[in-house]
């Protein structure tokens, strides 16, 4: 398969993640829409460093794992404290910051 | 027909559905569920592309770790609720516009570079080849990745400390 | 130096200046008190000594003027102003005049003002050097533009002098009234002035001279032209309606009275006239306008007069009523004879009003109803007031009657038969209010002593006869106006025209008259007092109210003026901020709806992002 193809797949999944993001109420469904976008973007760095045949987006992917396995360890910590204040894991119940 | 267009096409389906699945199912569960899925499906496409050990790397810490830890926070605020919590959808219209919107860009960006060489051979290990660079080129980022794990350990125990 | 006129005259100017600025500029030396009393004084004297000898001089009256000027504002053709002196019979006879009496009630002012603090009297000689310059400038100015400076600088100068005790609230109202209503009219004067350069493109006053009676001026638009310089001296020379700010300028020291409100100030407006009749004889309808004025005003001041209870309002009126004297014969065609009234009264109506500043000082008291029978007490004032009070009546052998006989012969010269009838009526009534005046004050039952007149220590025994500073002055204006007086009587000053062979005689029997009705009411008390208010009751309640004069001004200024800036307040409220008002309140509206894009929710932001996103790519993208 060409790398367009993949590249292609890779578009595919962030847009759905994106629209994911946009439409989830719940907290927890909007980071399972930033996961699949940030999984849509290591397929993108993996096929790019296999078809230029080096290893260096993979070390890239690499880091992106790790990354975002302390972002989601962070951010469910932060909605368990956030439910804890407010009763609620709605986000658009979340709005103090309102002008 | 060669096995990697097969194989190809095959993950190919399962991620993409997996992937709406994840974003239209009510049931949050569900939805973390299809992620699991598409997860182990992205590792199937890491082995396609010659990347065995991102592919083990992907199955341990996502699919094993992260759904874990999803899981947990589910049932931890779910828990306190005493009931499900419902995740009706919003701004549907919206979503669909924009995230179609920049699918029709990025598609037309990829069509136009013209990327439909095939792949070159390979030469050598890969795993070899990222250790190698860890510990040579991109020794710093690695320490610092450590470093990065540590504060985010403490930080997510720290704010999910039980009430006082 | 002693020869030459111009230089002379650049003493006498620039003396007094030179007194001005070492007492404004050095405060150690005017805080002194009679220091500074006597670096005026000096300056003064130098300048009288050198007024005298320019006229010793100058040898009578067809002398060619004498002028010098220095420029001032350059410009291309020639420059656009000069300053410079004008030496000619009027300014002559004029600066002897102001620097006699300014002189005098400078030394006067010694022993009158002995008790003010010795700041206050530095301050007080500062003003009066000041003065006496600027009427200088006036009178020796060559151009019109140099006279209008000095003009507005005398009218400065009396300001600060009638509000000299400005702590006083009626000293300062006084003043302020006073420098209104005068700028009233000096507005008028800067109109004709600028009018005139238009016209005829000079302001010297020789060159107008030339210009206008070699009749190169066109006459149409010398009328505006005229009226207006007149306002100006209505203004500084009480014509009625303006003269409303001299009875109240009394609230000033008596020698400032002397020196601005008899002799110099008020005669500005005459000297004025005096010096552009050539402008006025072009215009008669405004010359009319003037003897008219001046009749109205010689009369309704005496009747004014009749009234009064305070000494020193008594001789404001007087001034009042001979300045309409002084202008009638200017409005008939006569300026000289208009001029001479106002060198006379200038000597004998200073002489009245320093003498009324003894009385004053000696009963620490204004109103007569507190004198009487002061002729034993001071013999010496008693004399030279009634000196003056003859010389103010007109009678013969003294200075007021040879002028005042030209004034009504000017009158009746020019044909204006209701201003006469006024003057004479007038002229009766003046010999009636003065010796009025004279009666109840040196004569009749004497009052008893006043409560503050005892812990003085320059005190007189008990008020008596001043001390040399200020009798001195007294006797010099005195025998001065029986010199001045005895000249004329027995030698006729030349007059343009011919005195009607039943005029003196008339003159003198009014004034007569006069002087008996006052025996009689108020020595003999034949005729009673009341009875006499009772028979003019409607007029005397009319004069009790000053003709209701100040109370129409202070309508205007209530009804016109006030009336104008609660409008102008009412715009700047309610048009000028409401619009501000609007726009601000528009600010906040529009950013209190901006807010609503704010709405803390994090979706919103995501959505807007990615929206934001794929439009930037649209946009520099192109097409698909």
């Amino acid at each position: 398969m060409p790398l367009s193809a993949y590249l292609t797949l890779s578009a595919i999944l962030f847009s759905i993640g994106l629209f994911g993001v946009i439409t989830r109420r719940n907290t927890v469904g909007i980071l399972l829409g930033v996961e699949l976008m940030l999984n849509a973007v290591n397929i993108n760095l993996v096929a790019f460093s296999r078809f230029h045949g080096t290893e260096v987006g993979m070390v890239f992917s690499l880091f992106a794992i790790c990354i975002t396995v302390a972002e989601v360890a962070i951010g469910l910590s932060l909605v368990i404290l956030l439910f804890r204040m407010r009763r609620t894991a709605i986000a658009d119940q979340i709005d103090w910051l309102k002008g | 027909m060669t096995p990697e267009v097969v194989g190809f096409w095959v993950l190919a389906i399962t991620l993409v559905g997996s992937a709406l699945g994840v974003v239209l199912t009510k049931n949050l569960f569900h939805s973390v569920l299809w992620l699991a899925l598409g997860l182990i499906s992205t590792a199937g496409v890491f082995l396609l592309l010659d990347a065995e050990f991102l592919a083990a790397v992907q199955v341990l810490l996502y699919a094993g770790g992260v759904i874990t830890v999803v899981v947990f926070a589910i049932v931890v605020t779910e828990k306190l609720v005493g009931e499900k919590i419902s995740h009706t959808s919003t701004r549907l219209a919206g979503g669909i516009i924009v995230a179609a919107g920049l699918f029709g860009m990025l598609a037309s960006i990829i069509q136009r570079a013209g990327l439909d060489k095939p792949r070159p051979e390979m030469t050598g290990d890969a795993t070899a080849a990222i250790g190698m660079s860890l510990l040579t080129k991109f020794v710093l980022p690695f320490e610092l990745l450590g470093v990065l794990l540590l504060a985010g350990l403490i930080a997510a125990s720290y704010f999910a400390r039980p009430e006082e | 130096m002693m020869n030459d006129p111009i230089a002379l005259i650049l003493v006498a100017l620039l003396a007094p200046v030179a007194s001005f600025l070492l007492l404004a500029a050095v405060p150690g030396l005017r805080r002194s008190g009679r220091p500074a009393a006597f670096v005026s004084i000096a300056a003064a004297l130098a300048s009288l000594a050198a007024a005298i000898r320019n006229w010793q001089l100058s040898g009578g009256e067809a002398v060619e003027p004498l002028r010098a000027v220095w420029d001032w504002l350059p410009a291309e053709k020639g420059p656009l102003a000069t300053m410079g002196v004008l030496i000619d019979h009027q300014s002559t006879l004029m600066l002897i005049l102001v620097t006699l009496v300014a002189a005098l009630v400078q030394i006067y002012s010694l022993e009158y003002l002995h008790s003010e603090p010795p700041g206050s009297l530095g301050r007080y000689y500062a003003y009066q050097s000041l003065f006496v310059f600027s009427m200088m400038g006036v009178v020796i100015a060559p151009n019109l533009l140099q006279l209008f400076i000095c003009w507005e600088l005398v009218g400065v100068c009396s300001y600060l002098l009638i509000g000299f005790w400005y702590r006083k609230p009626e000293a300062a109202r006084a003043a302020l009234k006073a420098f209104w209503t005068t700028k009233a009219g000096d507005v008028g004067l800067l109109i004709g002035i600028v009018l005139l350069y238009r016209l005829t493109g000079t302001w010297d006053l020789v060159e107008l001279r030339h210009l206008v009676e070699g009749g190169t001026v066109a006459a149409a638009g010398l009328g505006i032209i005229t009226f207006c310089l007149y306002l100006g001296a209505m203004g500084k020379s009480a014509q009625f309606p303006l003269h409303v700010w001299l009875p109240d300028a009394m609230e000033g020291p008596t020698p400032v009275s002397a020196l601005i409100h008899a002799a110099t100030m008020v005669t500005a407006g005459v000297y004025l006239l005096v010096r552009t009749d050539f402008l006025f004889h072009q215009t008669p309808e405004v010359l009319a306008l003037v003897a008219w004025i001046g009749g109205i005003t010689a009369l309704m001041a005496a009747i004014l007069a009749c009234v009064q209870t305070d000494i020193k309002r008594v001789l404001a009126y007087s001034t009042v009523s001979q300045l309409g004297y002084m202008m009638t014969a200017i409005g008939a065609g006569f300026a000289s004879a208009g001029f001479l009234h106002l060198l006379t009264h200038g000597v004998f109506k200073a002489l009245l009003f320093l003498g009324a500043g003894a009385v004053i000082h000696a009963v620490h008291s204004n109103e007569m109803k507190d004198m009487g029978g002061l002729f034993k007490r001071m013999p010496q004032v008693a004399i030279v007031f009634i000196i003056g009070t003859l010389s103010l009546a007109g009678v013969p052998l003294f200075a007021g009657f040879a002028s005042k006989e030209e004034v009504l012969g000017a009158t009746l010269a020019g044909g204006f038969m209701g201003p006469f009838l006024m003057l004479l009526t007038a002229a009766f009534l003046t010999a009636f209010y003065m010796f009025r005046v004279v009666f109840v004050v040196f004569f009749g039952p004497a009052k008893p002593a006043h409560a503050h007149a005892h812990a003085d220590p320059h005190a007189h025994a008990a008020g008596g006869d001043p001390g040399f500073s200020m009798g001195a002055p007294l006797w010099v204006l005195a025998l001065s106006a029986l010199a001045i007086g005895g000249t004329f009587t027995l030698h006729h000053p030349e007059s343009e025209f011919t005195l009607p062979g039943w005029l003196t005689p008339a003159a003198v029997t009014v004034a007569l008259a006069g002087i008996l009705m006052a025996w009689l009411t108020y020595q003999r008390q034949t005729i009673s007092a009341d009875s006499l208010a009772a028979a003019f009751g409607p007029i005397r309640r009319a004069a009790l109210a000053k003709f209701w004069i100040d109370d129409l001004f202070e309508g205007i200024y209530r009804g016109v003026l006030l009336g104008f800036a609660r409008i102008i307040g009412w715009t700047d409220r309610y048009i000028v901020d409401g619009v501000l008002n609007v726009i601000s309140a528009w600010t906040l509206d529009g950013g209190d709806a901006l807010r609503r894009f704010q709405t803390g929710r994090v979706g919103d932001y995501i959505f807007a992002l990615a929206a934001g996103l794929v439009v930037l790519m649209l946009w520099m993208g192109g097409g698909f």
